[in-house]
């Protein structure tokens, strides 16, 4: 599906065979970006229903000059956005832990499924998770994020750390036996 | 930090193209919810027309009843005469009572000695004044009575004189104490909710989470409650020109067309009420103007006698001279033209066509004659947001009062342009209609550019001359800045 202009313009026209088809060329993929940015596989369907709605709305306005994939990625992360924003959880007050600071070897999460760090990262309190999909994940600079989120530069780089922290936590909680084999400081 | 990359590209190695597939009944609520969108912009769509027929309504409606009229607010002042002895003598007791220390004398001489204070608690102590009134009426003799009725009467028909141009003014201010109560106490619960023990405790990180969230929940509720904006606009005004004459004065009457492009734009303040409609008033100024020459349309005179050189300066249009007062008029279309004297440059030429007609003076001249009209608009619009977005749409459609400023009539001829006096019988007072969109791009939080096409029309005749009809549209494209607070 290089030349995805004819599927686009049937799907303008309300095509429902096409608009079947462009999902199911997407919808695995971009359901494992919803994932990411869901506390759970619930609200992660709630978003993938939401995102490609928006999808088939707006697709006449989608310019060919982009990789279609890019947008629509860019469209379930706006819709994950802007449930955050609507909830407002954008301010992780339900997570002030002060962490210890964690280390072990890179080895450890190379040995970690996919499945499985997906379930911690889904564990992260809302803006911690936002914040480090945004710019580990999604490459996102803290100024990009920061207008994103209406956070600042220095908020965003802080719930980084934070996110950081409660990530390594949450893999020496759960992987214990892979840490253990590792080079652990505790 | 070179851990912390190691870790970064590890989850993102992982993570960045990791798939799933999604369950099968997702599909489905897509495909309907997509058919449903669809739906939705048709009822989006007729919402808009039934929005913009309401309004178009309701300018119609204005229009007509206004027409009605003639003049706008005598009819008012009628009914509420009539109604007078009722009121007087309707008086309850028990409201008397509550009034039993206030003495109507005292209360006149109360709104006298402070004309600077606000109108709305001027028809307050005129309502007061008229119970008390009417309580003295009741215990005063019988002879006494029909003074004190007839000067009742007066005062309510100012008072309801008051009420009238009040009454938007009261709305307005009843809803600015209300909005801005609301926040106020909204303000205050969060304050209150602090715990300032707590923060004590807490880390500096937590103390920035808590204070984001407090301005977060206050920026909220302020934004579903009530906003004000202020803005400027300026505008280009196109005037067309409409009007109707009576048979007698149009077979005198100048060539005249409307001034290409006037200037207008003022300040505004509006008031939002929740998302969609705000209320908005200003002032604005508003120039218009037209000009006027010689009419080509009159080829029955012979002008055999004149000069070959001057024989295209013969006015078709005869000018009247009053004689008493050295002054001279010439009939426009926005009505009569008053010369302050004869001006420099113009031949006037008596009985020279017509005997019979002695006042009438034929004007050689290749003069135009320039009338400008100012006004100072005080408007109330009606605005409902249709799109609201970084671009919102909105429509607009209210009255406005216009107060007549600026009446001057200038000469402009090959020896130059001066002024010569002013159109005669305009209203010092006329009112209009308007309908509008109004384009608004957020440029900032708080700051707006504003686009509006404007088409306004003037309800009652600018001339109060009988013979003249006077009713120009105008259409501008009101560009400029509001702030919302």
């Amino acid at each position: 599906m290089e030349d995805y202009k004819p599927i686009i313009s049937d799907c303008i026209d309300g095509s429902r065979k096409a608009q079947s088809m462009l999902y199911h060329h997407f919808a695995p993929k971009m359901f494992g970006v919803c994932l990411r940015y869901a506390k759970d596989a619930t609200e992660a369907e709630d978003n993938l229903q939401d995102g490609f709605i928006k999808v088939f709305a707006n697709l006449k306005n989608f310019r060919h000059d982009g990789s279609l994939e890019g947008w629509i990625r860019r469209i379930m992360i706006n819709v994950s956005l802007e449930k955050l924003r609507k909830q407002h959880l954008l301010y992780p007050v339900e997570d002030v832990a002060v962490y210890d600071s964690v280390n072990f070897s890179d080895d450890v999460i190379a040995k970690i499924a996919a499945d499985d760090l997906m379930k911690i990262i889904q564990q992260l309190p809302p803006r911690y998770r936002m914040v480090f999909n945004l710019y580990v994940i999604e490459g996102f600079s803290h100024q990009e994020i920061a207008k994103e989120m209406s956070i600042t530069q220095g908020t965003s780089k802080s719930n980084l750390a934070r996110a950081r922290e409660i990530l390594k936590k949450k893999i020496q909680e759960n992987f214990s036996e892979l840490v253990g084999q590792n080079n652990y400081t505790a | 930090m070179k851990k912390d990359k190691n870790l970064d590209e590890l989850f993102r190695d992982k993570l960045l193209n990791y798939e799933q597939e999604p369950p099968a009944y997702i599909l489905d609520h897509v495909l309907a919810g997509v058919a449903g969108a669809r739906r939705n912009r048709k009822i989006v769509f007729w919402r808009i027309a039934g929005v913009a027929a309401a309004l178009l309504l309701a300018f119609i409606a204005g229009w007509q009843i206004n027409s009605r009229d003639g003049q706008p607010g005598k009819p008012a002042v009628i009914v509420s005469q009539q109604k007078t002895p009722e009121i007087s003598t309707a008086a309850k007791p028990e409201i008397a009572a509550n009034e039993s220390g206030n003495q109507p004398g005292n209360l006149q001489s109360e709104i006298v000695n402070k004309p600077g204070r606000v109108n709305l608690q001027l028809a307050e102590v005129a309502n007061e004044n008229q119970i008390s009134k009417s309580r003295t009426e009741s215990s005063t003799s019988n002879s006494k009575s029909e003074q004190i009725a007839s000067a009742n009467e007066s005062l309510i028909v100012a008072k309801n004189e008051e009420s009238a141009l009040l009454k938007p003014v009261k709305s307005l201010f009843r809803l600015i104490s209300s909005g801005s109560q609301n926040v106020a106490t909204n303000l205050h619960e969060i304050k209150k909710v602090t715990p300032q023990t707590e923060q004590t405790d807490k880390t500096i990180d937590q103390q920035i989470m808590e204070q984001n969230r407090q301005v977060m929940m206050a920026e909220n509720q302020t934004k579903g409650k009530s906003r004000w904006l202020v803005g400027a606009q300026v505008s280009p005004e196109y005037n067309v020109s409409r009007s109707s004459h009576s048979q007698v004065y149009a077979s005198n009457m100048l060539n005249s067309s409307p001034n290409p492009v006037d200037v207008g734009g003022g300040i505004s303040v509006e008031y939002k009420k929740g998302k969609r409609w705000s209320l908005q008033s200003g002032i604005y100024y508003s120039g218009m103007g037209q000009s006027s020459g010689n009419s080509n349309s009159n080829s029955a005179k012979n002008f055999t006698l004149a000069g070959a050189d001057r024989g295209s300066e013969y006015f078709n249009t005869n000018a009247t001279i009053d004689a008493s007062n050295s002054k001279m008029m010439m009939n426009s279309t926005a009505g009569v033209i008053e010369f302050k004297g004869i001006p420099s440059g113009i031949v006037l030429g008596t009985n020279l066509e017509d005997k019979t007609l002695a006042s009438n003076a034929v004007v050689v001249s290749d003069a135009r004659f320039i009338q400008n009209f100012e006004y100072i608009e005080i408007p109330l619009y009606l605005r409902y947001t249709l799109i609201d977005s970084k671009f919102d749409v909105e429509m607009l459609g209210g009255f406005s009062s216009n107060v007549l400023v600026g009446n001057q009539t200038f000469m402009e001829s090959s020896a130059g342009k001066s002024l010569i006096g002013s159109t005669k019988d305009m209203e010092s007072m006329s009112y209009s209609g308007t309908l509008g969109v109004g384009l608004k791009y957020g440029l900032s939080k708080r700051i707006y550019l504003n686009v509006e096409p404007r088409v306004k029309y003037y309800l009652n005749s600018l001339n109060r001359n009988s013979a003249v009809t006077y009713k120009p549209y105008t259409i501008g494209v009101f560009t400029g800045l509001s702030y919302e607070f």
